[in-house]
């Protein structure tokens, strides 16, 4: 919503027609002979294509066999896991990555063994002898390469890299130590960054805003190369991959990005095998025919698309020249529709149902790895004899690969017994970066300028003002004016921060945290997201494995429903599955609403805590806001950073001097006793807290009994030394958020404290939370979120009578055993 | 068929157990798993869980018997059914046993289900905190008035029952009753050992009957203790902790082996152990008896380590958490009753030791001045009992006269 965009009626309102280009769909002719004429290839070119397209083949092929039989060229192996295999896909492959270096990043899918083999034989093939063995040297402290120089002698470093290739994917698959990522990432997440090869997906189409995210990052730093993002026909069906492609095509890079009006540097390329599984995308479970039709639907300039014969390697190659010619000169984000054809099924266990031997076999006519060469012979490029002697070399150098990933004493697998924790360590990064690029950051003004930020420097730091007297509201400095501040820190200190979301610029954010910040941020660093929060959260995942900080928002916690895998499956797993090698410094903004019903005021903590590789956060007092940023944005793991509408105005209540003026962190994982006591302990998380601290005055005032309370402003991680060295104290504790109770953080909270403090407690630890419902109008909070009356109510039913109190609700034995019995 | 509940063997050295209490009672509905009884050795007390389901039909052995591990300890059945056959040898049928009989009459003349599907009772829930307070106190938590939610014995219930006593309501519980009508009905109270009493009991009876024991005893000028015990406490922290008894301790450990047949077990009545190192036995009181924990290898561990290693042990024998390993294996015991004003005992044997040193009080004794006046000293007195079996008086008086030396110049022997 800029101003500076009108939006006129009797332009939008006048007469006229959609138009669309035509695609062109496979419209390349050429021959061997007439590509031999023109001079764009030397037979050597001509001849490596069809070598790698045989790697490719043959590392598909023995994997099929040691699935399939157990045993390959004579090497006996057992692979229980995934083999999604890519045989027939090869010249579709071979020939994307043929102009490709290791300045392009190209994202794949769970099928993605030979586009991974492909790119890294391209850049092994442009790459000097020295940078090959400084790649090599450098990977993990060299391991993998000492491993492959187990494999023998070999005749230069290009041979020496393709077997390091070869052997480290094929380690990796086999889940062993050597492998480019200890085997934590395996078959569907195998990748190597110093070739440009970035991470496969699991979730098909799961690479669509990862990669737009990655291509977001050099558009942004100005990195060299280009993005390639690899999904299959079937991932054109899932929502966030048309989240991405909007993200990518969105007019404000060419509107409102003042020094970065480029397009988005991407080519989103379908490998069109017209398989998901076993439904078949063309006729039966979609309706676009050719997939290349679909970013016409997108934008005007229906991303260049085009479909192309990836049954020839030269047709592929022909495209991709015109694609990067485009890109390069700004002219992205373009689509390629590559048809082919898989002749193995989905997996190894696929009976092929869906599809005849008739349709295989038609296929199997026209397979690359025989035609291509078939053609090199027609056209003189070389003989039979030469083709043969590349497959018995191919066939020999698989073999020794195949031989040293199998054997346990070249490739040994991850000691679990002797070393227990060696997952553990790779779950967080636990860094710190002041910042990821040393350029200058690009802002619109200097920091003490900014209008914004003098606003928050003016303000008191204390409820109580230097006259003794409560400081008014407006001047108050609140939670919002802490994250705001640390916000604005941070963006003059590291340039690649940039952040993100529904309505963060013109707006200030919903909430108004990013409010005045546009005054001194150019777009390119703080811009409005589509409504799409796949993309907002991909997309930030893709910046942040690429080398930036992201700090996006979603506008309320219940949104982040439609961004559950790019939360649950990405953000949170690819440290851990790259064994360490991937950072993810995203910081993922959630707000827990109040006032707008049952799909805006949910407190999902318990969500996001669950899942291992996240960190959870949710301050509720300035003084922690101000740290937990602070740390969170500078630190190198993912942050779910909750905050609570009902909480951006309050001042600091409990920190003495209130907020400091100065910087400091809070380690995630404190908790923050915000109150002293020796009768009971109440834990709280968010909101809660406030009305925690009501209960314990009255618990004071009327019952002579003092509360501890302790915040738990860190879910994840979170140390219980402060929790449980207070509940041996007090021996009763009550836990209270507005989290619906069923399967809240806070039971899992009361279950540790049950088992550590055990012999301590006096009664069970009691959680109190919001009513299994939904939410209802605000009018009735008190009805569904917990009270100050709910907490006493309790404290004395189930911890300590007390004395002359009559509970308002039954919070009995009776009450609960019900609603559990009815779900509510 | 009615199924038989063995008494479980606690360890592999165990032979007998006692039966604690009885926390079901004949007629009683049982599951598997229930816990039937708690039973104790000499070092730990557990809880026997049902390995039969259906009624409890006769009970062979009461609270504080001892049965001897794997002998059947009661019948569950169906009710009806013929126990007979599983009666131990020697245990006395349902009928004979006065305390059981009438639960077991009424047991019998019910209707089957309604006997089941009664509640137990007496089982007052006791808090996990109040549980631990009870027995840290030494107290029987559930003689407490419950004023937790439902009744539940809360820390607050025991705290009042440590200062006011068993209140007027619990004496008539039914959870106190069999204790209550028993004393109301003598003039005495029988009660059966626990399994600390009886291991202090079976000890001490064995030592006496079995060893040569002879007392010495000495005084020395405890002076020079006192004072550094005062400098201690003036330098604060955890130094000031360290007391008369860690000093002499200590004292003990560097001087005993000159001695060697002191720091000694006698395998028989030919054969002796000399250990190399003093692993010194502590005597502790608890609620629950006389506990003897070990410092292992005390003659390498500083004044320091020796004082906060008796704290930890003797809080360990006061809250039942001591590991067995600790409560065996000393060379050489002290046992201390100067703060009770004893001025000179007989301390027995600890067998198969050879020696033990009893600490007395100080008293102020008279003796000459230098300048040939009278001046008073503060006098400590130890008590040696050692078995001549294994030592000779002359060695053994050799000995303390050293260790009395060790005590009147402590700090020279700190420094060695």
């Amino acid at each position: 919503m800029p101003k500076s965009l009108f939006v006129d009626p009797a332009e939008v309102r006048a007469s006229g027609k959609v138009t669309f280009n035509e695609i062109p769909v496979n419209q390349y002719n050429k021959t061997v002979a007439e590509e031999l004429a023109s001079g764009k290839y030397t037979k050597e070119d001509l001849i490596r294509i069809f070598r790698d397209m045989t790697i490719l083949r043959e590392f598909e092929t023995m994997l099929n066999l040691i699935k399939t039989q157990g045993s390959y060229n004579g090497i006996d192996h057992t692979y229980p896991g995934p083999a999604h295999l890519s045989a027939g896909q090869e010249a579709a492959c071979v020939g994307q990555a043929y102009l490709l270096d290791e300045n392009d990043f190209a994202f794949g899918s769970h099928r993605s063994h030979s586009e991974i083999l492909a790119k890294a034989l391209s850049t092994i093939n442009k790459m000097t002898d020295e940078q090959l063995m400084g790649v090599m040297e450098g990977f993990l402290e060299g391991k993998c390469l000492r491993a492959t120089e187990k494999l023998g002698e070999c005749r230069d470093v290009k041979e020496l890299a393709i077997r390091f290739i070869l052997y480290g994917t094929l380690s990796e698959i086999f889940a062993r130590e050597t492998g480019f990522h200890m085997g934590m990432g395996g078959s569907m997440h195998a990748f190597f960054l110093p070739f440009g090869i970035y991470p496969n997906n699991a979730i098909v189409g799961g690479s669509g805003t990862i990669s737009t995210g990655s291509a977001l990052y050099k558009k942004i730093n100005n990195k060299k190369g280009i993005v390639v993002c690899n999904i299959g026909d079937a991932s054109m069906a899932r929502g966030p991959v048309w989240e991405a492609m909007n993200f990518a095509a969105m007019d404000q890079y060419k509107t409102l990005w003042e020094s970065h009006t480029d397009g988005m540097p991407i080519l989103y390329n379908i490998f069109n095998n017209s398989y998901g599984m076993g439904d078949q995308t063309r006729g039966e479970t979609m309706g676009q025919g050719n997939m290349s039709r679909i970013a016409s639907g997108i934008s005007p300039t229906q991303f260049h698309a085009e479909t192309v014969d990836g049954f020839n390697p030269l047709a592929v190659i022909n495209a991709m020249e015109r694609k990067l010619e485009l890109l390069r000169s700004g002219q992205g984000p373009v689509m390629m529709e590559t048809v082919t054809y898989r002749f193995s099924g989905h997996s190894v266990s696929d009976q092929n149902a869906y599809r005849t031997k008739e349709e295989v076999d038609a296929w199997r006519e026209v397979d690359p790895i025989a035609t291509y060469p078939a053609s090199l012979i027609e056209a003189g490029v070389m003989t039979r004899e030469e083709v043969d002697a590349i497959l018995a070399e191919t066939s020999e150098r698989m073999t020794m690969i195949c031989k040293a990933a199998a054997d346990p004493a070249i490739s040994p697998y991850c000691d679990f017994r002797k070393d227990p924790a060696v997952v553990e360590r790779l779950m967080f990064s636990n860094q710190k970066v002041e910042k990821f690029d040393d350029r200058e950051p690009e802002v619109l003004c200097p920091k003490e300028e900014a209008e914004g930020y003098k606003k928050i420097k003016s303000k008191s730091r204390s409820p109580i003002g230097p006259d003794g007297k409560p400081v008014s509201k407006m001047k108050l400095y609140n939670l919002r004016d802490a994250l705001s501040e640390v916000i604005y820190d941070r963006f003059y200190e590291d340039p690649t921060l940039v952040a993100y979301g529904e309505d963060c610029r013109d707006w200030g954010g919903a909430f108004a945290v990013y409010r005045g910040m546009m005054d001194a941020l150019p777009h390119c660093r703080l811009f409005n997201s589509p409504l799409a929060e796949g993309a907002i959260v991909g997309t930030a995942v893709g910046y942040a494995l690429s080398g930036g900080r992201a700090l996006v928002e979603l506008m309320y916690a219940d949104f982040i429903g439609c961004a559950g895998d790019e939360i649950f499956n990405q953000m949170s797993k690819w440290q851990a599955m790259s064994a360490g090698i991937l950072k993810m410094p995203l910081v993922l903004r959630v707000s827990v609403g109040s006032k707008y019903g049952a799909q805006h005021s949910q407190d999902w903590t318990a969500l996001c805590a669950h899942i291992p590789g996240l960190k959870v956060c949710f301050p509720a007092t300035p003084w922690e806001a101000k740290g937990l940023m602070e740390t969170a944005l500078k630190g190198t793991d993912p942050v779910v950073f909750f905050e609570s509408q009902r909480l951006y105005d309050v001042g600091e209540q409990f920190h003495e001097g209130g907020v400091p003026e100065e910087r400091y962190e809070i380690n995630i994982g404190d908790t923050n006793t915000v109150r002293q006591g020796k009768d009971i302990t109440i834990i709280t998380i968010g909101a809660a807290l406030y009305r925690a601290v009501d209960a314990a005055k009255t618990l004071s005032e009327k019952y002579g009994m003092e509360a501890e309370i302790i915040n738990i402003h860190s879910l994840v991680p979170l140390d219980y030394s402060k929790i449980v060295e207070s509940v041996k104290k007090t021996g009763k504790v009550v836990l209270v958020s507005d989290a619906c109770a069923r399967g809240s953080f806070l039971k899992d909270v009361a279950q540790n404290i049950t088992e550590l403090c055990f012999d301590d407690l006096d009664a069970p630890p009691v959680v109190v939370g919001a009513r299994n419902w939904i939410t209802p109008p605000f009018e009735f909070d008190p009805y569904f979120f917990p009270q100050a009356d709910w907490l006493l109510d309790a404290i004395h039913e189930k911890i300590l009578p007390l004395p002359g109190y009559v509970p308002a609700d039954g919070c009995t034995e009776t009450e609960q055993l019900r609603r559990a019995k009815l779900g509510v | 068929m009615a199924n038989a509940v063995i008494m479980p063997k606690a360890g592999i050295t165990v032979e007998s157990c006692i039966i604690g209490n009885w926390q079901k009672k004949v007629g009683d509905a049982v599951k598997l798993g229930d816990v039937l009884f708690t039973y104790e050795t000499d070092k730990a007390s557990f809880e026997c869980e049902s390995t039969a389901e259906g009624q409890l039909l006769e009970i062979f052995f009461q609270d504080g018997d001892e049965v001897p591990c794997l002998m059947n300890v009661c019948a569950v059945g169906d009710p009806g059914e013929d126990v007979a056959s599983l009666r131990p040898d020697g245990a006395p049928a349902a009928e004979e046993a006065p305390a059981a009989a009438p639960a077991a009459g009424t047991a019998a003349a019910a209707p089957a289900v309604s006997v089941a599907a009664a509640p137990a009772g007496s089982d007052a829930s006791v808090s996990p905190r109040a549980r631990k307070l009870a027995e840290i106190a030494g107290v029987d938590a559930v003689l407490a008035a419950g004023t937790g939610p439902n009744g539940r014995v809360i820390e607050r219930d025991v705290r009042r029952l440590m200062e006011e006593g068993v209140p007027a309501a619990a004496e008539t519980a039914p959870a106190a009753a069999p204790v209550a009508v028993a004393a109301a009905e003598a003039e005495y109270e029988d009660v059966k050992f626990s399994g600390i009493r009886r291991a202090i009991s079976k000890s001490m009876k064995g030592s006496l009957s079995s060893m040569a024991q002879l007392t010495h005893n000495f005084t020395f000028d405890a002076a020079a203790i006192l004072n550094y015990r005062k400098a201690l406490k003036a330098a604060g922290g955890e130094l000031a902790g360290i007391t008369l008894g860690d000093i002499i301790l200590y004292a003990v450990s560097r001087t005993v082996l000159s001695c060697p047949d002191l720091n000694a077990h006698m395998l028989d009545d030919n054969n002796i152990r000399l250990f190399k190192h003093v692993n010194l036995g502590v005597a502790v009181d608890t609620p629950r008896g006389l506990m003897v924990p070990t410092i292992f290898r005390a003659d390498e561990k500083s004044l320091l380590e020796i004082s906060r290693e008796v704290k930890e042990l003797a809080a360990a024998c006061r809250t039942g958490a001591i590991s067995p390993d600790k409560l065996s294996g000393a060379s050489f015991t002290v046992s201390n009753l100067g703060s009770f004003g004893v001025e000179s005992f007989t301390p027995v044997i600890n067998p198969p030791q050879t020696g033990i040193i009893g600490v007395c009080t100080t008293v102020d004794r008279p003796r000459k001045a230098a300048d040939g006046g009278i001046e008073l000293y503060p006098a400590m007195a130890l008590s040696l009992t050692y078995d001549h079996r294994a030592v000779d008086g002359a060695p053994a008086s050799r000995m303390m006269q050293e260790l009395c030396r060790n005590l009147e110049s402590f700090t020279t022997l700190l420094a060695k």
